[in-house]
């Protein structure tokens, strides 16, 4: 008889089923993906240069006769805009040129005014030489140092490479070399050429808008801020985190302590329930912003209207689910503990509150989060402070890449808290059944191993489990 | 199951001489529990409805009293009346003769949906009701472990419930309200979640434990084998408004064993019961009015 040698073909779990969850191997991937997804867009805006790139940034820049605005290496302009720019310091040039070959004499006694401007148009190659490594960044101002560079790029001793210089801006060179060294072969600054000299076109690259900056600039600048110690008008950056933390973890601590007996009570006794929570629930539609002139007023300055308001802004809240999670703890429980003679308070001690601690530590897990929304809001109350006060700042000034290494920190410190505590649900209550689902979060995983070695010892007190027919509990 | 003719309806009534004597005897034991003439009406949107009428009823000291009825007759609003965890419209409800005014850890009780304290061990949840009343320390330890040794779950003890299956957790269950020492245990459906193997288990179980224990019990339950096979007497309730049909004294000797249930006296119970709670039964058996949908000649009965 002939066998039929194909293989059956195991039928593939599908990637898309209704309310099915995927294998862990398959969720572990999706949760980097999660992640890398967002990180490699921005790096492909950021890197290739034919997305997007709406702006030019600067390398080369010169003034404009009657032209207030200055643009200085480093600045971007739009990408419109730019052709613009060249075109009217080409027609400066050619303004210029008649002067330079001395086909017109210079009106006399402005000589001094000459030698001002050409000073300028030696420095135009400045930061050109730093971003090569020709010269440091304290010797932008040194114009002996940039006057032999002009000298080594005239006579095609050494050329820049990033960017290279265009055919146009090294004729300008060699042009205005030629200019130069007539008066002096090394830099003299009271025997500097007073005839006028050309303007270098500007050159730039493509470039994102400021607002957007590359993950390396982010990085970079981040580790610079982070790494700036303390000074005596400025608090380092570590110091900003903690007093941030210090806002948002103090003033969702006090609603925390306020809040949650109070559900709690309202959540067990109707009485209660139908005294507190209407009011509640009105007031907590009034922003708590709004009220921070108040607490100015009450709280005077420094840290207390901030946390105030992180409290104002997450009790109501939190009186209301807590009431709610303690509405949901099973009735027949109750039932149960009163046939077996617990009185009121024991119901509350020791029913009603062991029985809905897991909701209630998943609750305030969530509500945490909720608090950390009102960090910026509560750092501008009063003072400006912490990470806010170096966000506001740095802002203003445009350094994006400064900011966002702090947003996405206050990012990471609100992921992280919530990852780690979500962890520790399942160590704190083993009792139940999500305890492994914690467990076997691989960020969680990864970043714990000290509560894993406690879960472990915690586990080993439950020998046998008659329910579970999988083997994976093994 | 039962494939035998119609028996006499009054067959039920016919006891055995030993049987008989058990229940004089029964009847001369003190009254534990003492129902009298209990109303219960609930307000509803659509007015009141009257859940129990009139009800009366004694049980006796170490009494296995079943009450069944069909579905939506007041069986469950009956025992949580009786637990005080429901107040009564009108009537009273004696235990050893003091009126009941709520719950309290004389009146043991187990209910069908799963009570433990699902942040309690075993053990801890059998401590329950020792701890409320001020027990504390090794003694009330080593109590629970002889209640939880009773119903077998020694290897346990140390187990949250969420480890256990449907039958282990009624056993702690019942373990529980035993350690309170209660006057009667309380059972509301307590197997009736639990599968038909499982459940004829538990009812060899909870006998064995009524029979070496000083313990009344009220056994709410709607399938007739189970209350035939456990109760001493049955209460079958009427539906809308709940009334007392009738008091059964069930006639199957003790002890009693699964073998029994083809007893001529079993089945007499059990029809007569099923005739009580479906007077129609059988007269016009209900048919659906659904049309043919195969072909002639494909037939499967
Ligand atoms: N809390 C309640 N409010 C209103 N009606 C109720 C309430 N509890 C029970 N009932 C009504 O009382 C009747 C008896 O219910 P129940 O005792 O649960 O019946 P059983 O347990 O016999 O199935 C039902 O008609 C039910 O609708
Ligand atoms: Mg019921």
């Amino acid at each position: 008889m002939k066998t039929d040698t194909k293989k059956a073909a195991v039928p593939r779990e599908p990637w898309f089923a209704a309310r099915r969850e995927l294998s862990a191997k398959r969720a572990a991937v999706l949760t980097v993906f999660s992640f890398s997804l967002p990180l490699l867009i921005w790096c492909a805006v950021s890197y290739l240069p034919f997305l997007w790139h709406p702006d030019v940034e600067l390398k080369i820049s010169a003034d404009r006769e009657g032209v207030t605005t200055v643009y200085t290496p480093g600045d971007r302009v739009s990408e419109e805009f730019f052709p613009q720019f060249e075109e009217a310091v080409r027609e400066q040039n050619r303004q210029v040129e008649p002067l330079m070959s001395l086909l017109k004499p210079v009106e006399a006694g402005s000589e001094a005014s000459i030698r001002r401007a050409n000073k300028k148009v030696l420095r135009h190659l400045a930061s050109l030489l730093v971003e090569n490594g020709w010269l440091t960044e304290e010797q932008t101002k040194d114009d002996a140092a940039i006057f032999a560079a002009w000298k080594e790029i005239a006579t095609g001793a050494r050329l820049p490479e990033r960017p290279r210089l265009s055919h146009e801006n090294l004729e300008i060179i060699r042009r205005n070399w030629a200019a130069m060294s007539a008066y002096s072969d090394v830099y003299d600054s009271d025997n500097f050429v007073s005839r006028p000299l050309l303007s270098l076109i500007p050159q730039g690259r493509p470039a994102n808008p400021d607002y957007l900056p590359a993950p390396h600039e982010v990085l970079i600048s981040g580790y610079k801020e982070f790494s700036k110690p303390a000074e005596a008008e400025r608090p380092s950056m570590w110091q900003r985190v903690g007093h941030s933390m210090r806002i948002v973890f103090g003033g969702f601590l006090l609603a925390a302590l306020v809040g949650v007996p109070i559900g709690v009570i309202c959540g067990t006794y109707s009485f209660f329930s139908k005294l507190i929570e209407p009011f509640t629930d009105f007031f907590r539609y009034m922003p708590a912003p709004t009220f921070s002139t108040l607490l100015v007023v009450v709280f005077l300055a420094n840290d207390a209207p901030k946390m105030a308001l992180v409290f104002i802004g997450t009790i109501f809240q939190l009186v209301l689910v807590v009431a709610n999670t303690t509405r949901r703890l099973d009735l027949p429980l109750l039932e149960a503990a009163q046939t077996l003679g617990a009185n009121q308070l024991q119901l509350l001690t020791k029913v009603v509150i062991p029985g809905i601690l897991p909701n209630l530590y998943n609750d305030l897990r969530i509500l945490l989060g909720w608090a950390w929304t009102w960090l910026v809001i509560a750092e501008l109350v009063g003072v400006k402070s912490g990470l806010t006060e170096f966000i506001e700042t740095q802002g203003r000034w445009r350094n994006f890449d400064s900011v966002y290494p702090v947003i996405i920190l206050i990012g990471l410190i609100g992921f992280f808290t919530d990852q780690i505590l979500s962890f520790l649900r399942g160590i704190f209550f083993p009792w139940t059944s999500d305890g492994a689902a914690a467990a076997s979060n691989p960020l969680a995983k990864g970043l714990l191993f000290v509560p894993r070695f406690f879960k472990g010892a915690a586990n080993e007190r439950l020998p046998y489990h008659p329910d579970s027919t999988s083997p994976k509990q093994a | 199951m039962i494939a035998i003719q119609e028996p006499d309806p009054l067959q039920y009534l016919v006891q055995r001489p030993d049987v008989s004597e058990r229940f004089a005897a029964l009847k001369k034991r003190p009254v534990v529990l003492s129902v009298q003439h209990l109303y219960k009406e609930f307000e509803c949107q659509t007015g009141a409805v009257t859940a129990l009428k009139d009800v009366s009823f004694d049980v006796y000291r170490r009494e296995f009293m079943c009450v069944i009825g069909p579905s939506g007759c007041g069986k469950s609003t009956l025992i949580r009346i009786l637990a005080g965890l429901e107040s009564s419209s009108d009537g009273q409800v004696l235990l050893d003769g003091n009126p009941v005014t709520g719950p309290g850890p004389d009146r043991g009780m187990v209910f069908q949906s799963y009570t433990l304290f699902p942040w309690l061990t075993v053990k801890q949840n059998v401590m329950f009701g020792p701890r409320m009343s001020g027990q504390r320390g090794t003694s009330a330890e080593s109590e629970a472990r002889q209640w939880i040794d009773l119903v077998g779950l020694s290897k346990f003890e140390n187990s949250y419930p969420h480890h256990l299956s449907g039958g282990m957790k009624q056993r702690v269950a019942i373990a529980r309200a035993l350690a309170n020492r209660p006057r009667i245990l309380l059972m509301d459906e307590p197997f009736g979640a639990l599968d038909a193997q499982t459940r004829s288990q538990m009812q060899s179980y909870l006998l064995q434990i009524w029979r070496n224990l000083d313990l009344t019990i009220l056994f709410i339950t709607h399938d007739l084998d189970e209350a035939a096979f456990l109760a001493d007497r049955i209460l079958v309730l009427k539906a809308n408004p709940g009334e007392v049909n009738e008091i059964i004294e069930v006639p199957v000797p003790r002890p009693r064993t699964p073998s029994q249930f083809i007893t001529p006296e079993f089945v007499a119970t059990k029809y007569h019961i099923d005739q009580l709670i479906h007077p129609n039964h059988g007269g016009s058996e209900d048919t659906l009015p659904f049309p043919r949908m195969t072909p002639q000649g494909d037939d499967v009965e």
